[in-house]
């Protein structure tokens, strides 16, 4: 005869060696407890069984599923390659242009000294700047832009 | 790439399968588990290397997999979603449901139409620990879950399961 309480302890037992990691002191209470009492052998034999009916769902799968996902995983690579290098690209543009208007502002300053004991006027030192510095760096930067992508040495 | 093409090899049948339990059409759950190793080459960067691949694997699919579910409900009935994610894993009341086909065994047979019926969050637990062998932490960090929740819903759809064989004539004897 099953008493209610042994029962209940013991199921939650059960139930708790198939779930999770038991000691081994537990697991032999189980397999005590099992020898006398019919319900829970029962008990148990049907949660093995349940349990190995779970693993028993066979599913196959596609044969050509994994090489379909490598495709489209490269094409992706490519895809997120050719973005990364796009944003260095403009990322360098813009790092460059900055560069060029702060350099340029130095060198006009530097220029506007040198320029003072060589009778240079304004103007002049303007002109110079802008042509044989600015204009030359602001060229630079751009070449980044216009240069085919496997020179632009970037990426 | 070769590391991401190692990991294709070896989860892909796995996710697939997870997959098609969750939603129930296998066609969508190829697209689905390709959705997914597409997000993991994206968000390879957040993936903790300290802990295993696969449960992280599955809650990206498992993400995916609700807000498609979402998307779907959306398009035919405009009205009276449900706001639980977990609810949108009901599986399709049409046609043979992904266990009655993968069923080969009297016993496994017994259970797809157990699992049919059953809630959905104790079936995806018990499936996650069963098939897929995750330890409960593990199942916890896929459902996003306490570990505590996790443990009940596997108890209970145990339970839930158990009676399929004793209905069937195979009494506990209690």
């Amino acid at each position: 005869m099953i008493r209610l309480e042994c029962d209940k302890r013991f199921r939650e037992l059960i139930d708790r060696s198939f779930v999770e990691e038991v000691s081994e002191g537990e697991r032999q209470l189980i397999h005590d407890h099992i020898r006398d009492c019919d319900g829970c052998k029962r008990y148990v034999e049907l949660t093995a069984r349940t349990i190995r009916g779970l693993r028993e769902f066979t599913f196959t799968s596609e044969p050509d599923s994994n090489a379909q996902v490598r495709e489209i995983l490269a094409h992706h690579t490519g895809t997120m390659r050719q973005q990364n290098v796009q944003f260095k690209i403009w990322a360098a543009f813009v790092v460059a242009l900055s560069m060029s208007f702060v350099g340029s502002a130095l060198v006009y300053q530097m220029a506007k000294r040198l320029a003072a004991p060589m009778h240079f006027d304004t103007a002049q030192v303007q002109a110079g700047v802008l042509v044989f510095w600015l204009l030359p760096s602001f060229c630079s930067a751009l070449c980044l832009l216009a240069a085919p992508g496997e020179n632009r040495g970037i990426a | 790439m070769q590391l991401l093409a190692d990991l294709v090899e070896r989860c892909q049948h796995r996710l697939v399968r997870y997959l098609l339990y969750l939603i129930g059409r296998r066609e969508y759950a190829e697209d689905l588990a390709q959705e997914t190793w597409v997000r993991v080459l994206q968000r390879g960067s957040q993936y903790n290397g300290r802990q295993r691949f696969d449960p992280w694997l599955f809650a990206i699919a498992r993400n995916l997999a609700i807000d498609y579910l979402r998307k779907k409900r959306k398009a035919v009935q405009t009205a009276s979603l449900p706001n639980d994610r977990d609810a949108m894993l009901l599986l399709p009341s049409s046609g043979p449901s992904p266990f009655e086909a993968a069923a080969r065994s009297e016993d496994a047979i017994r259970l797809a139409g157990q699992l049919r019926i059953l809630s959905p969050l104790y079936r995806e637990a018990l499936l996650l620990r069963f098939q897929e062998d995750l330890s409960l932490p593990e199942i916890a960090q896929v459902l996003g879950a306490p570990v505590t929740t996790v443990t009940s819903r596997i108890y209970r759809g145990l339970a839930a399961l158990r009676s399929a064989f004793e209905e069937g004539g195979d009494s506990p004897g209690v």
